[in-house]
């Protein structure tokens, strides 16, 4: 984003909109002027400040992002459409459409880590310390993920440097595992990122419920301590299935 | 990923925090999906969700849901919130009498949404996914008082000072608890905030914070 110096007229209004607390008062090179100014390291590029509409000179705008800069945008602006997913937004369908494609199994679970969530943004530096930590499980992470898209080594969960300096909102490192591979998980998230990043990040786990409304999964979070929110995201099923009926176990 | 797992909040206030949504599955049923997808923005407006949208066309807090019906395309994911169980229930009895053949997700606490799912006459759950909370440094992370509304944006497009500055405005009489609910609202393109819950969240935060938010 960029603040255009000879509008602005330094009201403050734009301030507490942004999301990274990249904007401040400065001055003007040219003019003097107390002005907005935009930390560039710090921006996420996400386009709340020009979207809430707040500024009254219309002094706040968009530029043309050039590579690796405009991974931001993807990362943090949901108007901005990544072409792997072909869905505005940072993810993927996840379980949403889990009963039309079948992609996640009895016997497998879905992983997300949402690292920079809730509200504190991150470095993708921060993203690939996660992404290797858990590659050396084997797992597999999502094709149509863009954060899998920017890997150099998708075994290895290696980011291409060219964009691990760059900065989101939040970035989902996400992939596919054995439900038995659940305590290496654990253990690897625990012991290798929880003290070692410098950021936060949301965890998630999604599986596919027996006919009565169980799982095993459900167990052994519980037994690894977990303090689970009561809040759950929730595939009702009413779509129209694309894959063989599976045989609960 | 609409983050709607991770909301939060005391129970009392997350039972009336609902999220329905559907999505297209590209390369099953996206070839369909925008008629389809119209539909379930109709019979949603017509349970009085408190906020929904689409994210490529904006929320309900400034647009009309026609107009969101009408601009559905086949990549998109449509979200309306409510504040009102039996709102939803009769949101999802409807979409099952209509047999839309779409995906369809319910956020919300567990209890509610295997509650929702047997009075709506469905099978239980098909996939679930569960929020395992926050990790890392989280000491980074702000108050918990402005996660309860950050949270409540699946793309956190309601920045924290945003939060503290309204929770002072509203102490302040510079704007109502539902003026300042709806500046929050507005943030989030896709629909995904309560602004009821949010102006709850206001008449109980108010008077327990200090106004010495800086003025802008």
């Amino acid at each position: 984003m960029l603040v255009d110096e000879t509008k602005c007229i330094g009201c403050g209004r734009c301030i507490p909109f942004c999301p990274v607390q990249a904007r401040s008062f400065g001055r003007a090179a040219t003019s003097g002027r107390t002005v907005i100014v935009i930390d560039r390291d710090r921006c996420a590029e996400c386009g709340v400040c020009e979207r809430a509409g707040v500024c009254p000179v219309d002094a706040i705008h968009q530029d043309l992002l050039e590579w690796p800069r405009q991974v931001r945008s993807i990362l943090s602006n949901p108007l901005v459409e990544f072409k792997g997913t072909g869905i505005p937004g940072r993810g993927t369908e996840e379980i949403k459409t889990n009963e039309v494609t079948g992609r996640v199994k009895y016997g497998r679970v879905g992983v997300g880590i949402e690292v920079g969530r809730p509200g504190v943004s991150t470095r993708w530096t921060e993203v690939e310390k996660i992404a290797m930590a858990v590659a050396k499980l084997g797992i597999e992470f999502c094709a149509e993920n863009p954060i899998t898209h920017f890997m150099l080594d998708k075994k290895s969960g290696k980011l291409d440097p060219s964009v691990v300096n760059e900065v989101s909102l939040s970035a989902i490192v996400e992939f596919e595992m054995a439900e038995e591979q659940l305590l290496d998980l654990f253990r690897v998230l625990r012991e290798e990122v929880d003290g070692q990043i410098d950021s936060v990040y949301t965890f998630e786990i999604a599986a596919r419920l027996r006919p009565d409304g169980t799982t095993t999964v459900l167990k052994k979070i519980q037994d690894a301590g977990y303090d689970m929110l009561k809040v759950s995201k929730n595939n009702l099923g009413l779509g129209r299935p694309h894959f063989p009926e599976e045989v609960a176990r | 990923m609409t983050h709607s797992l991770h909301r939060r909040g005391d129970v009392e206030s997350l039972k009336k925090d609902f999220l329905v949504l559907a999505c297209t599955a590209k390369g099953f049923n996206d070839d369909v999906f925008a008629p389809l997808g119209s539909e379930f923005v109709r019979i949603c407006a017509r349970h009085k969700p408190v906020n929904g949208g689409d994210m490529k066309t904006g929320n309900l807090l400034y647009v009309d849901p026609e107009t969101i019906a009408q601009k559905v395309s086949r990549s998109t994911i449509i979200e309306f919130t409510f504040d009102d169980k039996q709102n939803v229930i009769d949101t999802i009895k409807e979409l099952k009498e209509r047999d839309l053949g779409i995906s369809v997700v319910i956020s919300g606490m567990i209890d509610e949404v295997n509650d929702i799912v047997e009075k709506a006459g469905l099978p239980k759950v098909h996939t679930r996914e569960y929020s395992l909370g926050t990790h890392g440094k989280t000491k980074l992370l702000p108050e918990w008082e402005v996660l309860e509304f950050t949270t409540m944006c699946g793309h956190a497009m309601v920045a924290s000072e945003l939060v503290k500055k309204m929770i002072v405005d509203s102490k302040k009489g510079r704007a109502t608890h539902r003026e300042a609910a709806v500046v929050m609202g507005k943030c989030c393109s896709c629909g995904n905030f309560n602004v009821n819950r949010a102006v709850e969240l206001l008449e109980k935060n108010a008077p327990l914070w200090t106004a010495d938010y800086p003025v802008y």
